[in-house]
């Protein structure tokens, strides 16, 4: 490997280093939460966490250099398909089989068990919306 | 969708990083891209062939 290559790969580049600003800033605010929650100040701890969150937010926006390129971009589009196809099925399986479940006697299901299947029903009305919006779009 | 991206880039002596540096994207994506793993978009493409001084379809061909 030449000493040119060497130092290219070695040297973190500026999109690195930024994402690392970015990223710390985020990790900073969690673990002030968090040190905050165990010393009962929670209004300082949600501050902090907000601080951490928009200052990583402030990065993104006005750093030099795109943090994300397009292979980034490619990576989350297709994270959030599966994510969506894996609650899909979650959604579409649990709810009519938790009916079925509870009608027959056979579990008596918790409230919380309502709650997550009315949250992925809105998630999903929420996506349908946005598929409609980006259809007209593009 | 194959190329020859990695034997243009051993031509011009450049590391992955110096291409990626070039090109705007990160050293991941030229490695994903040489690997057959990742396809670029058109933008990218036509930045490749820029650099290399060549034709989109000289570096990049369709699979099957």
């Amino acid at each position: 490997m030449s000493e040119h290559t060497a130092s290219a790969t070695t040297r973190p580049s500026a999109r690195k280093r930024y994402k690392r600003i970015a990223y710390g800033l985020l990790g900073v605010g969690i673990l002030a939460l968090g040190i905050a929650i165990a010393l009962n100040r929670f209004v300082l701890g949600v501050a902090l966490y907000w601080a951490g969150g928009i200052g990583m937010g402030l990065v993104q926006r006005f750093s030099p250099v795109d943090l994300y390129d397009e292979r980034d971009t490619t990576i989350e589009r297709e994270a959030g398909n599966d994510t969506m196809t894996l609650f899909a099925y979650v959604f579409v399986l649990g709810a009519p089989g938790g009916l079925v479940l509870e009608e027959s006697a056979v579990v008596t299901l918790p409230g919380e068990f309502y709650g997550a299947m009315w949250t992925l029903f809105a998630v999903f009305v929420a996506y349908g919306a946005f598929v409609f919006y980006h259809k007209y779009r593009l | 969708m194959r190329n020859d991206l990695n034997d243009r880039r051993a031509a011009t002596g450049e590391s992955q990083a110096d291409l990626a540096a070039a090109v705007g994207v990160t050293r991941q994506t030229i490695n994903a891209i040489e690997r057959e793993r990742y396809d670029p978009s058109l933008e990218l493409a036509f930045a490749l062939a820029d650099h290399f001084d060549c034709r989109v379809k000289d570096l990049f061909e369709p699979d099957g």
